[in-house]
């Protein structure tokens, strides 16, 4: 089953542009200068229901746009999008009922008020009756470990926890898709990984598709299974996260602690020497120009290893790449 | 049922979030005191000098003219900032997220505020009508406040018609308070908040009164000072007319708006 069936997306927004300062203001004041910019170009994509896709791209990619479209809060200029069957922006209020929405940046809970005020009134405006909403409250508050927040007023949480009764708050009505926007944004390690649990195990026991954008590479690690990355409103990648692993993580880091000092010249060919200290060594390279066994065995015989460490580059250089060269192409 | 349910909903929690901060919701208030009473001494002074052997100006007492006052001000001054608010929602793109929930745009603005209305007009009613009574004694008919009641609400409806339209010509604008400011003048001069329309010359009072601020102000204000059959059915007449026209019009504004926003949104 197909939940989102996108074709040759297109939204074009009109800006203003005003030179600066007064006599700027007055001229554009007569004579307003518009200039438009395509926020998401000819974009198509599917995603099938219940699954985990990750929609990433940096500032001003299209990503928001395209989720607002989807929402059907925005007309596109062009393309065809089917979401659930609906398209968005004609059955905004029956689509609503069906999905739930996330925007990091923006609270929907009442800010003065405690989060289960927010609960019921959700419950009203979907249409739920009170035992339905009671029985659903009680079951996201065990997912979401949320039970002791559910009566302070939601100024007074840390943003952790608001996140958190975010999230769950637009699952109360079961929705069959979740559109998040960056849910993570601002968040430390342990609120995120919360989070993340939470929306896997409602995507686990629940079915609902989750469709997630994110600056966070975390995120897509922990979350997604597929990725498609936007620039310029355009998609640059589209593949599995295992696959893009694969095919962009081929730089290794080794991290090598020694028992003893030593002094051997760790120069290899094709190796990039990070750090050299009396104890150790910090190695860079790529694994398709030079094989791990002979850098692993050219350390190890430099003295007796007590500790070594063999990791990827962080996904966020991986993905800095593709926008790169994406950008260069 | 359920649907009508959800606006209930929207507008008890708006209630209790009008409620968050009880102190400054209270303080807010206790500014219809110092009004009432400088109203009352314009007033006083005013009803000397006309110094008509009835003691009154073209039908009203300076105790009739007080409680017109009053509840011309509780009016006012219990409507929070739609057009303000609105215009913001615009602006900062927030109106996309009010947007998101399966409910009708306008109705839920309308709901929201009611709900900040209720509390701000009971507390400016009490400490009005407490201040009005020590100044000049009670209404002569206190009855008319019941029976005015319906075009309170009436004139509640005209002023977020009115305000809503204003808050989402930000879509074409971006900056409505130079509307909101010309709104309030008018509302001040043509809506009688300062003056009973009966005070001016007549030409004036005729077209003044046929205006929708009159029936969003001055109507409902002194039908409560004189709660006749015969006022009552001109005054929610003439109302309800002008709240057919209004929202009418606000539905068409906002159909043009909504298609506005794929332009401004983002």
């Amino acid at each position: 089953m197909v939940s989102i069936d996108v074709t040759n997306l297109q939204k074009t927004f009109q800006t203003k542009r005003k030179a600066a300062g007064l006599g700027g203001s007055i001229r554009s004041l007569f004579k307003p200068d518009y200039s438009s910019v395509e926020a998401v170009r000819n974009l198509s994509f599917q995603m099938s229901s219940g699954e985990l896709l990750g929609f990433i791209g940096p500032n001003g990619a299209g990503k928001s746009t395209t989720i607002k479209i989807l929402t059907g809060i925005l007309h596109p200029s062009g393309g065809e999008a089917k979401v659930l069957g609906f398209t968005p922006w004609i059955d905004r209020q029956k689509l609503a009922y069906h999905i739930g929405t996330v925007f990091g940046q923006r609270p929907q809970l009442w800010y003065h008020l405690p989060a289960m005020d927010t609960f019921i009134l959700f419950g009203k405006i979907y249409e739920l009756d009170d035992v339905e909403t009671k029985k659903r409250i009680d079951f996201l508050t065990e997912a979401f470990e949320i039970k002791d927040l559910l009566d302070v007023p939601v100024r007074k949480l840390s943003l952790g926890q608001r996140m958190r009764c975010e999230v769950a708050a637009s699952l109360l009505h079961r929705p069959k898709l979740l559109l998040l926007d960056e849910p993570s944004i601002g968040l430390d390690v342990v609120a995120k990984q919360h989070i993340r649990d939470a929306i896997k195990r409602m995507n686990q026991e629940e079915g609902v598709g989750v469709l997630l954008t994110s600056h966070d590479a975390g995120d897509l690690e922990a979350l997604c299974k597929r990725v498609i990355i936007v620039n310029h409103g355009q998609i640059v990648y589209e593949d599995k996260v295992s696959n893009l692993k694969r095919k962009f993580l081929t730089t290794k880091l080794v991290e090598v602690r020694y028992a003893m000092e030593v002094s051997k010249d760790f120069a290899i060919q094709g190796v990039e020497i990070l750090k050299v200290g009396h104890y150790g060594v910090k190695l860079k390279f790529d694994t398709t120009k030079t094989a791990v066994d002979s850098v692993i065995s050219h350390l190890s015989g430099a003295g007796d290893i007590v500790d070594i460490t063999i990791s990827d580059p962080p996904l966020e250089e991986v993905i800095a790449k593709i926008y790169q060269e994406a950008e260069n192409a | 049922m359920k649907s009508i349910s959800k606006y209930w909903s929207i507008f008890q929690i708006t209630l209790i979030n009008s409620l968050a901060y009880p102190g400054e919701l209270v303080g807010r208030s206790l500014m219809i005191i110092p009004f009432m009473w400088i109203f009352y001494q314009l007033w006083k002074v005013t009803f000397s000098a006309a110094g008509a052997a009835d003691g009154m100006i073209n039908g009203l007492t300076l105790r009739d003219t007080l409680w017109y006052l009053m509840l011309a001000e509780t009016i006012e001054l219990g409507r929070p900032p739609i057009a303000r608010t609105m215009s913001e929602n615009v602006k900062d793109g927030s109106i996309a997220y009010i947007l998101n929930k399966p409910y009708d745009f306008l109705l839920y603005q309308f709901s929201t505020a009611m709900g900040e209305t209720i509390f701000r007009a009971m507390l400016n009613a009490v400490f009005g009508g407490l201040t009005v009574w020590w100044l000049v004694g009670t209404p002569n008919h206190p009855e008319g406040f019941l029976i005015a009641l319906p075009a309170i609400f009436g004139a509640w409806i005209l002023h977020f018609s009115i305000n809503a339209m204003i808050g989402l010509s930000a879509f074409v604008v971006e900056d409505v308070s130079a509307f909101t400011w010309i709104y309030q003048k008018l509302a001040f001069i043509f809506g009688g908040m300062l003056i009973p329309l009966d005070f001016y010359p007549q030409w004036l009072q005729n077209i003044a009164k046929l205006l929708p601020f009159s029936s969003a102000i001055y109507g409902p204000a002194r039908l409560f000072v004189t709660p006749t059959l015969e006022l009552f059915i001109s005054v929610m007449s003439l109302q309800i007319t002008w709240i057919i026209a209004l929202t009418f019009a606000l539905a068409i504004v906002y159909r043009r708006g909504l298609a506005q926003l794929t332009v401004n949104g983002g």
